[in-house]
């Protein structure tokens, strides 16, 4: 078998995150790319997510993230020359207490200030945003018609088959086992296939991105915590078009194109066990939850159950930046969440920043020292 | 592992035995005759899986019933269990939808309304097995049908599928599925077979020869023909790598039987993240199991088709030793009963793999049987 000895850059990771700063870079003129990806494309947290997709947030960066990362899913088929499954029916957002709701709208008011047109809806709007909904105990409904929801295996796999395209090399069940540095510099990797060298070397490791930086020797405050999710079998589309959120109701629900409804939610006590397993008591909590909001889903049937690894930091803001203390060694990590639909964005920015060019979206204040001044960015915006 | 209170609602069973055919049926008979408190759910309307449907008379050996109907012996299983019925309580209709590994629980539902779960102690997983499709195009009309559903239709429920049918496969289900709708007045257009020989036993296919059903041999279904429903098929010969050569033929049906092989349920085993193992001469992913049928986990047993395609038969062997391991992991009734029983089923199944088909099932074990997990 050929193994290849060097690259210019090794990205760690195949999910929406490598996939996207591999080809952004590689967009970008560089050559001799490799994303090493420990089981297949698309196999970890981006495969396993809600897939929502929103500008509806409660800090200014993150609303500048999430405005540009709509954009972008707006013309990211003609841009990949593949479709991402886009539907773009809205985030309708739902608060059942009266300060969730001033909080609603107190993000409204940033976003409104930063370009984002989410607006407060009446219950009877709202039903027509989503005809299945039944939320008559909701104080409040906050819409932005822009939001919505994409593929997540369509999107990666569309940067995956784009940055092919442009020379990037991938190579699936090729696990990191060690990150070489030397003197301040990092100088490759290890893998339970051979090493490569390698000047850049970029950790999207989701879950396990807290571990790929301590071989080398950086420390991140990152846990992964195992978030659950459910499908039930089709319905007719149309029950609920836009995606659902509330975070006093604890949920996020959205429709897929065929008429599945996914819905998942953040039981109490998310064990750090990497073990990816299932809990009926949140198959029991999540399908009442379904029932309540949208009627239409009783007596239909769960399909399956899974789980995934939100990748959580102190402030539930993601790590974007190189290294302090290993020059070459990029991190994109501790999405919280919402990896994927950052994923188009932060890969732009962070081949930028690669290339020693300034970022177009500020991302200074997502190094990971943040944590030890203690300057968190606390996002209150999140299920 | 996640701790939580006490759980309300939530039903306990000494054991569990997921399945009531020939293997869960007999595991569940032989554990309540040690002793145990057995509950046993079935997706079913009936107790007896396939055995039901199956008007034929059995091989095998004397000691499982060779010469009675298979139906004939589902009953007699059923009046075992009459014997126990103050230990074995039966759910039919009931779905075992999941196990949750953290905790041991399995979610079941009854019908389309009723949800519990339930906390065994053990568990015995004899859920059968799945009919193979194939992929062609078209394969989703209605009238495309896998052979046991066609057996089901016909020997359960008196339903004839249909007028004329085309039989893919020419194993012993293919020919004999064949041979039963011929008898119910059907008509066989004819049996396509990939390989270059009948797989089944020579009987059958004599029996479906001698009435004029020409059988196909290396050919395949291209594709299923028509708009709603099936109205025909076109098959075609193919050569050794399986790619298809020659001219096409169109055959008018209405039924498109899929007798292409069965493939182990093993959904569960996967969610109680037992050790398994591919084995072609199994029919698919088996779990790793001892001689007891204990798999690497250690209140889980597996026996029957769920343990690897084999025949009914064994099966009730299978989960007679299940229902023993089940019993003696309890410490239900003396060893040297275990002991005197485990003995005698090893060795009806010995008798029973004795033959030509039964060296295949043997190499198949190997690769999937440990002598006792380590505890």
């Amino acid at each position: 078998m050929f193994w290849r000895r060097t690259a210019d850059v090794v990205v760690i990771g195949a999910g929406v995150q490598g996939c996207s700063i591999a080809y952004n870079l590689a967009k970008m003129g560089v050559k001799d790319i490799v994303v090493l990806e420990k089981g297949t494309i698309c196999s970890g947290s981006t495969g396993r997510c809600g897939a929502g997709i929103r500008a509806q947030w409660g800090t200014e960066m993150n609303c500048r993230f999430g405005l540009a990362a709509v954009e972008k899913f707006e013309q990211l088929h003609d841009e990949l020359g593949m479709d991402c499954g886009l539907n773009q029916s809205g985030y309708l957002m739902v608060a059942y207490k009266d300060s969730e709701f001033e909080q609603l709208q107190k993000s409204m008011k940033l976003q409104n200030s930063l370009g984002i047109n989410t607006r407060v809806v009446t219950y009877d709007e709202a039903k027509e945003i989503c005809p299945g909904l039944a939320a008559e105990d909701a104080v409040g409904f906050t819409f932005h018609e822009r939001d919505g929801h994409a593929d997540p295996f369509l999107t990666t796999f569309a940067y995956m088959e784009a940055a092919k395209r442009l020379g990037v090399e991938f190579l699936r069940f090729t696990e990191v086992t060690d990150v070489k540095t030397v003197a301040g510099r990092v100088a490759g990797v290890a893998t339970n296939r051979g090493d490569i060298d390698a000047p850049v070397v970029v950790n999207a490791a989701g879950g396990y991105s807290q571990f790929i930086a301590k071989m080398a020797g950086v420390e991140i405050p990152n846990l992964s915590e195992r978030h659950e999710i459910l499908i039930t079998e089709p319905v007719e589309p149309g029950v609920c078009p836009p995606m659902l959120m509330s975070f006093s109701g604890n949920y996020y629900i959205q429709q897929r194109p065929h008429g599945s409804i996914i819905g998942g939610c953040s039981p109490e006590g998310h064990p750090q066990d990497y073990d990816l397993g299932n809990s009926w008591d949140f198959l029991e909590m999540m399908s009442r939850t379904f029932v309540r909001l949208l009627p239409r889903t009783k007596g239909v049937r769960v399909v399956r159950q899974w789980s995934g690894l939100y990748n959580m930091t102190p402030d539930r803001q993601p790590v974007l930046c190189e290294a302090d203390n290993v020059k070459g060694f990029f991190l994109s990590c501790g999405y919280s969440g919402h990896g994927f639909m950052f994923g188009p964005i932060s890969g732009e920015l962070l081949a930028q920043l690669i290339l020693g060019q300034e970022p177009w979206i500020p991302i200074g204040m997502l190094h990971y020292s943040r944590f030890e001044r203690g300057e968190l960015l606390i996002e209150p915006a999140v299920v | 592992m996640r701790t939580r209170g006490k759980v309300k609602g939530l039903r306990q069973t000494e054991v569990l035995v997921i399945g009531g055919g020939p293997a869960g049926l007999s595991a569940s008979l032989e554990a309540a005759s040690l002793g145990c408190q057995v509950t046993l759910v079935d997706s079913d309307l009936a107790l007896g899986g396939q055995l039901i449907k199956q008007t034929h008379k059995f091989f095998g050996s004397k000691d499982e019933r060779a010469g009675t109907r298979g139906f004939k012996i589902s009953e007699i299983l059923l009046e075992e269990l009459e014997r126990y019925k103050d230990r074995v309580k039966v759910h039919m209709n009931c779905t075992a939808t999941g196990f949750y590994r953290e905790d041991g629980v399995v979610s079941c539902v009854i019908g389309e309304d009723e949800y519990f779960r339930i906390k065994p102690g053990k568990i015995v997983m004899a859920t059968g097995a799945q009919e193979r499709l194939l992929p062609f195009p078209n394969n989703h009309l209605p009238g495309v049908y896998g052979a046991g559903a066609v057996q089901t239709l016909m020997n359960v429920y008196g339903v004839a599928p249909g007028k004329r049918v085309l039989m893919v496969g020419a194993g012993n289900i293919g020919l004999i599925v064949s041979y039963q709708l011929m008898q119910a007045g059907v008509e066989i257009a004819g049996i396509v077979e990939a390989m270059d020989r009948v797989g089944g036993y020579w009987v059958h296919a004599a029996k479906v020869r001698r009435m004029g059903v020409p059988i196909y041999l290396r050919h395949t279904i291209k594709e299923a023909l028509g708009d709603r429903v099936v109205a025909g098929a076109v098959i075609q010969e193919i050569d050794d790598r399986f790619q298809p050569v020659g001219k096409e033929i169109q055959i008018d049906v209405d039924i498109i039987c899929m007798a292409v092989g069965l493939t182990p349920t093993c959904e569960l085993l996967w969610q109680a993240g037992c050790e398994m193992v591919f084995v072609p001469q199994l029919c698919g992913h088996v779990a790793q199991r001892d001689l007891f049928m204990r798999t690497s986990h250690p209140d889980i047993w597996v026996a029957g088709d769920a343990a690897g395609i084999e025949e009914a038969s064994a099966a009730m062997v299978e989960g007679r030793i299940a229902g023993v391991g089940v019993a003696r992991s309890l410490g239900k009734d003396d060893s040297s009963e275990h002991s005197k029983r485990l003995e005698e089923y090893r060795r009806r199944l010995a008798d029973l793999r004795g033959g030509e088909v039964g060296q295949k099932i043997c190499q198949g074990l190997e690769c999937c049987t440990v002598n006792e997990w380590g505890v």
